[in-house]
């Protein structure tokens, strides 16, 4: 058993990468459709948009780039699929300038499914410079901020935009955020001042860090990486992206949870490992590795 | 299919399994790819600010509208240039000391509002609400999350020592730090798989017949690459 341990442990690190994109694929090609229950902060920006009435101003600002697109784009997807169905007024943006494309791509592509005239059911603003000193300006002057669209159009002029000065007039605003200027921004500079409610979508990586925000309801609602795209996706009868890569997520994550016991049993079994505790290993080691002279 | 989408497709299939090579080792293709990746971001961020600062937010509202106060920021804007000339670099001092001066004064008070009063607000709930169960779920958050701010609180406390209470309290609170960070460490997990099912969706997508079979032609090509790149590499003996 020791000697099988110490081989382990040796084991070349590139048979875990492999397991790993098995463990991926194999769901993917062959999916089993595990059941997908929805979390209260997920459900609450779904509630929050369908007590919208037709016609309300919904703010999606898709600040993430290329990099994370699998988890923010499916959110979009989701969302935008949402808004155009509640007839709501869809104004698109971003604030990171390398994910204006990507934004501008999602934004016009769900709006031609359903058949939305740009200008006058949804606007795409596009990117302007600043971070989070332009949404201070669009609560100051939504027309400063953005002059004209991201297609050259003048925003004072769009249809869309009639009766909507300020971020004040704004209904809803949901930030994609994987990162700064993001969600927090948002709170911090919008919806503190200008009194619009405010909804997140966020990255796996830091979606903890908000949910103190969620906690005191600075935040109404906050949908967490492709779990929370996922959960959107089925609140809304839309089975997209992020319910099609779910049963891959939990694959991947059972291999992970084995990986970590196994290896723990390894280590404690494995001849070679004797050092099992910080401060056997702080004793063992000599001075110069514990940094002293 | 348009040729553009065909093209495009097998590029990003490329480039994935370009990327991907890293994990058997360093490797030119990787190498390439991170180049490539690194250039074509920054082209593309030039020609948006490009488009977006100069011309959008300065030249056309000068041009066109005749906002001459815009000249102002342009002013600041190139003064921070001036580094680049070590005689007249002290001049990027006013324009930093606008960015520094604005920033400050923007962001202080909001930050104390939103990030340390009402996150005092949300720690400090009562605990007993008339006509709420003495004993609840809603009762037993409250005070855990007061627990767990009080105790970590008293962990990064160094002005006196931990003995007695005190190291109890920091012990209770290492506890509660190391539950966040693994609570963060499983998002991460998830959100670094997310990305793989991302690039091995498209992988999937591109393998199909619609595409040439561009996936799996390329992930021929590059193991061939790579063996006889590694083989090339080992020393003749």
């Amino acid at each position: 058993m020791k000697a099988l341990a110490g081989k382990l442990l040796r084991l070349d690190r590139r048979a875990i990468f492999v397991l790993i994109a098995l463990a991926t694929l194999i769901p993917l090609l062959y999916p089993i459709g595990l059941p997908i229950r929805v979390s209260l902060e997920v459900k609450r920006v779904y509630d929050h948009i369908e007590s919208l009435p037709a016609g309300s101003v919904f703010l999606l600002s898709l600040d993430f780039d290329p990099a994370s697109k699998p988890e923010l784009y499916p959110m979009a997807v989701a969302l935008l699929n949402h808004a155009f169905k509640r007839g709501l007024r869809v104004v698109g943006m971003t604030l990171w300038v390398t994910g204006t494309g990507m934004a501008e791509q999602v934004v016009s592509r769900v709006a031609d499914e359903h058949a939305k005239r740009r200008g006058v059911d949804y606007a795409f603003l596009g990117y302007s410079p600043g971070g989070a000193n332009v949404i201070i300006n669009m609560g100051q002057d939504l027309n400063a901020a953005f002059p004209t669209d991201h297609y050259g159009e003048r925003t004072a002029d769009l249809p869309i935009l009639s009766g909507v000065k300020t971020l004040r007039q704004v209904n809803y605003v949901v930030s994609l955020a994987a990162g700064t200027p993001g969600v927090e921004s948002w709170y911090l500079y919008g919806k503190e001042k200008y009194g619009f409610e405010l909804g997140g979508g966020v990255t796996a990586v830091i979606a903890p860090g908000l949910y103190p925000f969620l906690d005191t309801g600075q935040i109404n609602g906050l949908i967490g990486g492709l779990r929370g795209a996922a959960e959107y996706e089925t609140l809304i009868g839309m089975k997209g992206k992020a319910v099609a890569g779910m049963d891959a997520q939990s694959a991947t994550h059972i291999v992970i949870i084995g990986l970590i016991v196994l290896c723990n049993l390894v280590y404690l079994l494995a001849p070679e490992t004797a050092i099992r505790s910080f401060d056997r290993a702080q004793d063992r080691a000599g001075p110069s590795e514990r940094g002293g002279r | 299919m348009a040729t553009s989408t065909f093209i495009g497709a097998w590029v990003a299939a490329g480039l994935t399994l370009f990327m991907f090579s890293f994990l058997y080792k360093d490797n030119p293709f990787f190498r390439f790819g991170e180049h490539l990746y690194v250039g074509v971001s920054m082209g593309y961020t030039i020609v948006r600010i490009h488009y977006d600062v100069m011309v959008k937010s300065l030249y056309s509202p000068l041009a066109q509208e005749g906002k001459w106060s815009l000249l102002i920021p342009a002013l600041l804007g190139l003064l921070v240039l001036t580094r680049f000339v070590s005689k007249i670099s002290w001049l990027s001092r006013i324009s930093f000391a606008v960015i520094v001066g604005f920033g400050s004064g923007v962001a202080i008070p909001r930050i104390i509002s939103s990030n340390i009063l009402q996150q005092v607000q949300g720690t400090l709930k009562p605990i007993l609400k008339a006509g709420q169960p003495p004993f609840g779920m809603a009762q037993f958050n409250t005070l855990l999350i007061l627990v767990g701010v009080v105790t970590v609180l008293i962990y990064f406390f160094f002005s006196i020592e931990h003995h007695g209470a005190t190291r109890i309290s920091a012990r209770t609170g290492i506890y509660f730090l190391m539950v966040y960070f693994g609570a963060g460490f499983g998002y991460t997990v998830m959100a670094r798989m997310s990305l793989l099912i991302g690039r091995f969706d498209d992988l999937i997508l591109f393998a199909s017949r619609d595409y040439a079979y561009a996936s799996l032609v390329l992930l021929a090509l590059v193991t061939a690459g790579l063996l006889v790149w590694d083989r090339g590499r080992r020393p003749s003996s």
